[in-house]
């Protein structure tokens, strides 16, 4: 577990003003450029990560053991000049270890607040769902009120803030598997998956001598990262896309397989990560191609599917893809050519 | 793709930028959202104001204004009932089926109170009563012309025909945007009187009629529910200057074509021939319909009759004795109708020496409200149904039958009259206690050719016979020619006091015109007078008829060629005395022949044989080429050539064929046609209407979107789909460019909402588009997108199938209900066991 560094809190309470496009357009093509020397082929999900960051979301990515997840989070990290704390999650780590703890200081005669990992710009955690419930919950707390309260005391956390925590299959021994109410505070979740055979082959070569993560050098610093927040909170929602939002959340409420459809918290995180998209694809509009790019990672793990639709094979993201297939872009899609 | 746009996106982006802090976002070419509510009821006013005003004209075509005011209120509780559904917001299809039941209820409510349940609501007592209406008001159209009596059938048939024409406008210009089209819905209604009135349309139903189009018109586009029918450019000075061109010059083309054109209001088009719409009606009444009946070829209404007179018999049906100063028209003295035709008593004397001659007639498929019988009937025998009498002309009209099928005999009492009886008869002084001054009667706004004809006619003569014998000797004279064609070639028809004018000057004419000149020539002498309307003498059949065990009789026949006019006038003692100042034309009575009159045929049937050169009009007439098929009737459609209906026909095929490719083509001119904003140089189409387009073009070459799919994943569908077509195809670059033009405009700013690329850019294109596509189709299915545009037919079939869809929801739903329902009882009878 490392410290956070002091730097973390130096863009607190400031409001960036937005990055122009062009730089916009460039710093995530080098961010994304810095990632892909690390993890071979799988440019989608660092995009996806990227997007996570820039929707000042947090990031769960689920995935068996060894397919570079915590990679990813590192190298993501490495890529962007701030402060960034890793934290182990294990059985016996306590919730202080995550938001910090007051000593007494012999010396001054005062209690004072030594800063957990949490105080970052980017936190890491590794393997989350093997901490215990209490020390999840602890964390989970951070990332939604962007604050540690200690004593009474409240910290505000450093900006941006992103955790990328990765876990393993909750079939994998010795694991707590997140609550419905906690993988919901994540705004997205990916899986890696296995890397394809060039890939692998390609992997191998250049990973066998050093580490790659040790050539990632910050491409962008953490005042960048905030006036590119600042750039996709600018970006334009229609009433259009908000209305297409609204019935996929309608849709999966409404739909037979589903047990639990997504929250309007869900529908939120799924119109910023949208807005990220569109900054990222050089738009200052969201279409509803961004929503749909989207939809899947910010909402599949935040569904349940009723036990006769798991039964037959259906899965949170094969729901998601046919609702998604089904359902009219336009409300008066119909009407528009009917008038016409 | 998306590197190709970025460039393009990005400076679009950062203007964006700029401008969104500058101005709020609104979009100029959208209508203020609010006033969208005020909609439906000021569509409703403008067709209720159209449809009311067009209806206006259907006075001529039923008599008086009572019809009115439940037209009115049909057609008012119609259009409120759907504007009221359409303010809350009720299924577009569930609005027209509001307006037929608004239209049921109030129909039954105003006609058919007693027969319905809670005295509007239509049941089966009230369906039965309404076809029994509806029968009635069938055989009034049926046996009258026009003006008819409004009765309670005729006045329901209007109002439910007007309540359909509401609604059908109402679909035509709120839900499927087609508010130009809703002019068909008026023109139907103003259809009716242009074909069946001599003077068409009329001019204050027309413009009321046209005012109520234009107001919807201007609903619609003041209400227009998006920038589809442009509603901001409508006020632009482009606009008004390209709408007051196309106006003039659609007007002046409909002035000058006519002229124009050969033919057109002469002889093809008569002003006279119009269209009889219901068949063989050969009511006989109007001076109209008896032109047409002389024109006719073929003789229809064929009228048997037997009779055991010497003299050659007229069959006489209606006296027309009311002359208003425009026209001559039957009487109406409906009170003084009797009933009963067992006796026949003439309110006026009848000279002593009378002579009895029994007539049987069978009048076959001849169809009148008036009974063809030879004048003056004393009894008739053998009807069905009921009739009566007026006393003072002697027309017998049936109450609730037609002359149709009737085989009836008739006692008629011929006055012998002769020329000395006739000259000793005393001159009646107009309005004396006898007669009513309205046989007297001449309008004040009498041509002055007729007043001094009938002057330098009678000057010096004192004796009302010879009087009336010298107007009749004038028309009989060489001077006048009989032509069926001279008074249609004329514009003229009719028995108006222009045409009456027309007809002296040009001396051409038949028996209306011949009739109506004596008629009121004798009023202007002081001899009161009428014109009778019946069948000159027929030809003999050859057939022999026994009647009550006599000697056979022989039998003629007359049919529609036979129709005729002619004048009675009034000899105090004698009564109505028939005269024949129609050249060529029936027989000149014993006691009017006294004259050497060139046309003078003494009392020979057969008219034919007469040689008179006047006579030559007459067979030219009855081979006028184009008259209407066998068996249509005798006024139907008169003058129309056969060829000319072969072609309209063909014209009307063609036009069918090719209505979805011209279609087509309309809403492709119209999505492209643009429209200019203030300041800007050149016409710009609306980036979703070049969406629709293309959208359209790739419905049209079987490339269906689907309403999943983002404009994104459209256009990459469609490249696809055409495994042809390479990414730097002009076609394939066409679609990207106007992809990303409607993405920006749906999805992007407000602000930003550019009015979108030129006409001529977008049509080109589209033009790349569509060349793209047709490459890429076999020609089945060139052809059918040529031809046969699946984006229209599918539109169609979805605007047909619209009720049914609904319908077929509703169902599904009580199914599943009435499923649940059983599955819930028998899980209840399983817990109970």
């Amino acid at each position: 577990m490392e410290d956070a560094p002091a730097q973390a809190g130096s863009s607190n309470g400031h409001r960036h003003t937005a990055m122009p496009a062009a730089e916009f357009h460039a710093a995530s093509e080098k961010i994304l450029a810095a990632v892909s020397q690390v993890i071979d082929g799988k440019a989608e999900a660092a995009k996806l990560a990227l997007t996570v960051l820039l929707a000042q979301g947090h990031l769960l990515v689920e995935d068996v053991p060894g397919v570079g997840k915590t990679m990813l989070a590192k190298t993501l990290a490495r890529s962007i000049d701030c402060g960034v704390s890793r934290i182990q999650f294990t059985p016996d780590l306590l919730p202080s270890d995550v938001t910090g703890v007051s000593i007494y200081n012999q010396s001054s005669r005062q209690f004072e607040f030594r800063k957990g990992a949490v105080f970052a710009n980017i936190v890491i955690g590794d393997e989350i769902n093997r901490a215990s419930a209490k020390t999840q919950s602890a964390l989970l707390e951070c990332m939604e009120e962007h604050q540690v309260t200690v004593d009474g005391q409240s910290y505000k956390l450093a900006e941006p803030f992103m955790v990328v925590a990765t876990q393993n299959p909750i079939e994998m021994e010795g694991t707590y598997p997140l609550p419905e109410a906690q993988r919901d505070r994540f705004m997205a979740r990916i899986s890696m998956g296995y890397p394809d055979q060039a890939s692998e082959i390609e992997m191998l070569e250049t990973h066998q001598a050093v580490s790659p993560l040790a050539k990632v050098t910050p491409v962008v610093t953490a005042a960048d990262v905030a006036a590119m927040i600042t750039a996709v909170q600018q970006v334009y929602v229609s009433q259009a896309v908000k209305e297409y939002t609204v019935a996929i959340g309608h849709a999966t409420r409404d739909s037979a397989r589903l047990r639990l459809g997504a929250s309007p918290r869900s529908l939120l995180q799924l119109l910023r990560a949208a807005k990220a998209t569109a900054a990222l694809d050089g738009r200052d509009f969201v279409l509803p191609d961004d929503v749909v790019a989207v939809a899947e990672p910010v909402l599949a793990h935040r569904i349940i599917l009723e036990r006769k639709a798991a039964g037959a094979g259906d899965t949170p993201q094969s729901v998601i893809r046919a609702i998604l297939a089904s359902l009219p872009v336009s409300k008066d899609a119909a009407a528009d050519t009917r008038r016409a | 793709m998306s590197a190709q746009r970025g460039g393009a996106a990005m400076s679009a982006q950062r203007s964006g930028a700029a401008r969104s802090s500058l101005a709020a976002p609104s979009n100029p070419a959208r209508p203020p959202k609010g006033s969208a509510g005020a909609y439906p009821w000021a569509m409703a006013g403008s067709i209720a104001v159209g449809v009311i005003g067009a209806s206006l004209s259907l006075n001529g075509v039923l008599r008086g204004w009572a019809w009115l005011s439940p037209v009115a209120v049909t057609v008012v509780v119609v259009v409120l009932a759907m504007a009221l559904l359409r303010t809350l917001r009720a299924p577009a299809a569930l609005v027209p089926l509001g307006g037929f039941a608004a239209l049921a209820f109030i129909l039954c409510g105003t006609f058919l109170r007693k027969e319905s349940i809670a005295g509007f609501i239509p049941g089966p007592a009230s369906v039965k009563q309404a076809f029994v209406l509806f029968d009635r008001a069938g055989e009034t159209v049926y046996a009258e012309s026009a003006p008819v009596a409004p009765n309670t059938g005729i006045v329901l048939l209007s109002c439910l025909c007007l309540g359909l024409v509401v609604i059908l406008i109402d679909s035509l210009a709120v839900p499927l945007a087609l508010p130009a089209t809703s002019g068909l819905g008026l023109l139907a209604v103003l259809v009716v009187p242009a074909t069946i009135k001599p003077q068409g349309a009329g001019l204050a139903g027309f413009m009321v009629a046209a005012a109520g189009f234009i107001l919807i018109l201007g609903c619609a586009q003041r209400f227009a529910p998006d920038d589809r029918l442009q509603s901001g450019a409508g006020l632009g000075r482009g606009q008004f200057r390209r709408s007051v061109v196309l106006g003039g010059a659609a007007l002046a083309v409909g002035l000058v074509l006519p002229l124009a054109v050969p033919g057109f209001d002469q002889g093809t088009f008569p002003v006279g021939s119009r269209l009889n719409p219901w068949g063989p009606s050969n009511g006989l009444n109007p001076m109209i319909t008896l032109g047409n009946s002389l024109r006719t070829p073929t003789g229809d209404g064929r009228i048997t009759y037997a009779t055991s007179s010497s003299a050659p018999v007229y069959l006489r049906s209606v006296t027309i004795d009311r002359f208003d100063g425009e026209s001559w028209a039957p009487d109406d003295r409906d009170s003084s109708r009797r009933l009963g035709t067992g006796q026949i008593v003439p309110s006026y004397r009848l000279p002593e020496n009378l002579v009895r001659v029994q007539t049987v007639i069978d009048t076959g498929q001849f169809t009148s409200p008036y009974l063809p019988v030879p004048y003056s009937p004393a009894a008739v025998n053998g009807l069905n149904g009921r009739w009566s009498w007026d006393p003072l002309t002697l027309s017998i009209m049936g109450e609730d039958a037609t002359s149709r099928n009737q085989h009836y005999t008739v006692i008629s009492v011929f006055p012998q009259i002769t020329a000395a009886a006739l000259s000793q008869a005393g001159t009646t002084s107009p309005g004396s206690g006898e007669l009513a001054g309205e046989f007297t009667e001449v309008p004040g706004n009498l041509p002055e050719i007729v007043r001094n004809t009938a002057g330098t006619l009678t000057a010096g003569i004192q004796n009302n016979f010879a009087k009336a014998l010298a107007i009749q000797r004038y028309l009989r004279s060489a001077e006048f020619t009989y032509s069926l064609q001279a008074p249609v070639q004329g514009g003229y028809d009719g028995n108006g006091l222009s045409v009456l004018a027309d007809f002296l000057q040009q001396k051409s004419g038949y028996c209306v015109h011949f009739a109506s000149a004596m008629a009121v020539m004798a009023r202007v002498s002081g001899i009161p007078s009428r014109i009778a309307v019946g069948y000159a003498p027929g030809h003999p059949t050859g057939n022999s008829i026994a009647v009550g065990g006599r000697e056979p009789l022989t039998e003629f026949a007359v049919d529609a060629r036979d129709a005729h006019a002619w004048p009675e006038l009034y000899f105090e003692g004698l009564g109505w005395v028939p005269f024949e100042p129609t050249p060529s034309r029936g027989s000149v009575p014993d006691y009017a022949a006294d004259a050497v009159t060139p046309g003078g045929s003494g009392s020979n049937l057969d008219e034919d044989a007469i040689p008179i050169p006047n006579q030559t009009a007459q067979p030219n007439s009855r081979a006028l080429p184009g008259a209407p098929l066998p068996g249509t009737g005798t006024g139907a459609g008169t003058g129309i050539p056969h060829s000319l209906l072969i072609l309209a026909g063909a014209l009307f095929a063609v036009a069918l064929l090719a209505s979805p490719r011209l279609l087509r083509a309309g809403i492709r001119a119209r999505r492209l046609r643009g429209f200019r904003e203030a300041g800007q140089a050149s016409a710009a189409v609306s980036p979703a209407l070049a969406w629709e387009e293309l959208q359209d073009l790739a419905r049209d070459y079987g490339h269906i979107p689907r309403a999943s799919q983002t404009p994104r994943h459209f256009a990459i569908g469609l490249r696809e789909s055409l495994p042809s077509a390479t990414a730097d195809d002009a076609g394939m670059r066409a679609v990207r460019e106007l992809t990303a033009d409607f993405e920006r405009h749906r999805y992007g700013r407000p602000a930003d909402g550019t009015p979108g690329a030129g006409g001529q850019l977008t049509a080109e294109r589209l033009a790349a588009v569509r060349t793209m596509l047709r490459s890429g189709g076999s020609w089945l299915v060139r052809l059918r997108a040529d031809w046969f545009p699946p984006s229209l037919l599918s539109r169609w079939f979805r605007t047909v199938s619209a009720p049914f869809r609904w319908l077929g929801r509703g169902v599904a739903r009580a199914g599943r209900w009435a499923w649940n329902v059983v599955r819930k009882a028998v899980r209840r009878l399983r817990r109970g066991n």
